[in-house]
């Protein structure tokens, strides 16, 4: 059991290197975004197979743990967190059930594939959420850091103008 | 009155611009040319909309030019000025690649040019140094990792070793086949497309050598580093900045995309069966 998520940490961790690599990343930040992207699909597998969650809401969690830890690797290393976050998001998108739900239709099944495909919109609806959950509220704490800096610029104008 | 005089002078906002303290200051000819080179960085690398509005916003503030705005979706960025005088810039933005080393280095700048105290022609220099090295990974290494990522994925939804070599097998072809194509400029619609195809044939030609190898599961493997997860989060992202334009425009470029993958990847299935072949 153990070996199982080993392995699937491995996998998870060289597909989101490589698509570090195909989105022109540069090498010192391939292995953080590599550890994200595991980690993420860790918690998925663990939520669905292990505690048998329903796809939508371990895509949820898995989207926000990602997106969290992205979040704090940006705040340590100074880099901006989409750089982090978008290839570790990547092993999370659904592309099983696209593909599933497009040879259904293919196939004259079309109430089967309305079904995945709409299994697979649904998830990446779900991914979105837990981006827009987190970046919605780490953006609303640091634009009123922000405010209050840009106060801070302000000032040596109003100084200078008088 | 003291006061109205500072105020009325506020409201013109054009007397005497004056840089942050340890800025040198710079003309606004230049500071517009310098925040223009910034955004197009930016955006031709991927960036979301806001980040680009807002590097280019703090770079002009921080030298005292606080009439000047900027307006940017994907495709354009305008830099105006809002005093009667002033002119304004428009940059058109028609091919936009990936570029996350670009984007974190124009971060960088952002963050430390008050540090750095840069002259306009150092910054310019820096600045096009780094262009230069631009798209540090050739073309047979993007290939490979395709093939890489593409094989990973399908170990990821329960392939053996078998759909392991027919996933990199394919996700190298149709990377490779891309990259033969770019010299044609292609739409994005055909590159997708063509990518599409090229995976259906090549997982259904994998499937009649060796029976053993799964098309879907090689096909999904295959399909991953062609889906738009880059157009898809950086929408996402951006109605969250509250840019619903480029919200907008981005999540529906994801979807095309996402279509265009799967019609070519649907004809060549179907093609594959009206020829008689299973």
């Amino acid at each position: 059991m153990t070996i199982h998520y080993v392995t699937a940490f491995l996998f998870a961790f060289l597909a989101t290197v490589a698509f570090g690599i195909l989105f022109q990343g540069p090498k010192r930040i391939l292995w953080l975004s590599g550890i994200i992207g595991g980690l993420g699909w860790i918690v998925f597998i663990v939520l669905k197979d292990a505690l048998s969650i329903r796809s939508f809401s371990a895509n949820f969690l898995a989207t926000v743990v990602v997106a969290l830890i992205s979040e704090i690797f940006a705040r340590i290393w100074k880099e901006p967190v989409s750089v982090f976050e978008i290839p570790a998001i990547i092993p999370l998108v659904p592309g099983l059930g696209m593909y599933q739900g497009m040879r259904y239709i293919l196939n004259d099944y079309a109430n089967f594939g309305s079904e995945a495909l709409m299994g697979a919109a649904l998830d990446a609806c779900s991914i979105a959420l837990g981006i827009m959950m987190v970046s919605g509220i780490l953006r609303a704490l640091k634009t009123g850091r922000d405010i209050a800096r840009q106060r801070d610029w302000e000032r040596p104008y109003h100084r200078v103008c008088m | 009155m003291p006061q109205e005089r500072n105020e009325l002078n506020v409201k013109r906002n054009q007397t005497e611009p004056s840089a942050l303290p340890g800025l040198s200051p710079m003309s606004k000819n230049q500071v517009m040319d310098l925040a223009m080179d910034l955004g197009k960085f930016l955006l031709k690398s991927g960036a979301e909309t806001s980040r680009v509005e807002d590097t280019m916003m703090r770079f002009c503030r921080s030298y005292g030019y606080y009439d000047l705005n900027v307006f940017c979706t994907p495709t354009v960025i305008i830099l105006g000025d809002e005093s009667p005088v002033g002119k304004s810039r428009v940059f058109r933005v028609r091919w936009r690649s990936t570029d996350l080393g670009l984007i974190m280095d124009v971060n960088r700048f952002s963050y430390n040019f008050r540090q750095w105290n840069m002259t306009y022609e150092e910054a310019k220099h820096w600045l096009q140094e780094r262009l230069a090295l631009s798209h540090p990974y050739g073309d047979p290494v993007l290939c490979v990792a395709a093939g890489i990522g593409s094989a990973c994925f399908c170990m990821l939804l329960g392939g053996d070793l078998y759909d392991f070599t027919g996933a990199f097998l394919t996700g190298f072809l149709a990377m490779a086949c891309l990259k033969m194509m770019n010299n044609f400029h292609p739409t994005p619609f055909w590159e997708n497309f063509i990518a599409g195809l090229i995976i259906g044939v090549v997982t259904q030609v994998c499937h009649l050598v060796q029976p053993e190898c799964t098309v879907e599961n090689m096909a999904v493997g295959a399909l991953m580093p062609f889906l738009p997860g880059l157009a898809f989060t950086t929408g996402v992202r951006d109605y969250m900045a509250g840019d619903l334009l480029s919200g907008n425009s981005r999540i529906a470029e994801a979807a095309l995309f996402a279509l265009s993958i799967a019609i070519g990847l649907a004809f060549a299935m179907k093609a594959w069966t009206w020829g008689g072949l299973p």
